[in-house]
């Protein structure tokens, strides 16, 4: 599935923050968030990038898809 | 998972901001983390020291504070970012404050208060402590 299927509730651009900048800025919009909604996170740190799943995954949450954007990458995730 | 006690006794920029990353992930994670700054661990929260960003440290904190291309948010950001999210507490060692003659006003407004070693022992006794 490419992630220009998703319709994202919210976008956070964390782009140019370092870890754990957009981990931060993605927990703080998605205790907000209503259940179902879908989140995009947009990065361009590879550490963050590899990182945010585990938390995703570890908070119950699903990941839909990470989507490689050439200069930053995109993260779906669902809201449990 | 009980959380975690941190005891800051350094004043090293890079251990300190490794204690602000661990912590408040953590804490917004819903994980209880009580941080207990002591000894030289108190200077970099002194007011005029995050205002001149005159902390002490070696290469990795060199690195982080000339970053041009990345946003490297400092600890004191960092940690006022978590305590809005999660159950984040820092406590001030009152030893060292008494010691070096120091109020909590003398600090950036981080601190939830002054707590003696019997107060950090209650506070830390069902969690992982780590000293760093």
């Amino acid at each position: 599935m490419s992630g220009e299927s998703y319709n994202p509730d919210i976008v956070v651009d964390s782009r140019d923050a370092a870890c754990p900048g957009p981990l931060m800025d993605l927990i703080g919009k998605i205790k907000s968030a209503e259940s179902g909604a879908v989140v995009e996170l947009q990065t361009t740190d590879e550490g963050s990038k590899n990182d945010v799943p585990d938390w995703i995954d570890k908070a119950g949450h699903e990941l839909l898809e990470t989507v490689d954007r050439e200069d930053y990458w995109s993260i779906y995730v669902e809201k449990s | 998972m009980n959380g975690f006690a941190i005891v800051l006794a350094s004043e090293e920029l890079e251990r300190v901001q490794a204690v602000s990353i661990i912590s408040s992930v953590a804490a917004a994670s819903e994980i209880p983390v009580d941080i207990f700054v002591t000894m030289n661990g108190f200077r970099p929260f002194e007011r005029e020291v995050v205002e001149n960003t005159d902390f002490a440290g070696g290469r990795a904190a060199e690195a982080m504070m000339n970053a041009e291309d990345v946003d490297v948010p400092l600890f004191t950001e960092q940690l006022e970012q978590a305590k809005s999210l999660g159950p984040l507490s820092i406590h001030a060692c009152e030893m060292t404050m008494d010691l070096m003659d120091k109020e909590l006003e003398d600090f950036v407004d981080l601190f939830d208060g002054k707590l003696g070693v019997s107060g950090f022992i209650s506070a830390a006794e069902d969690k992982q402590v780590i000293f760093v």
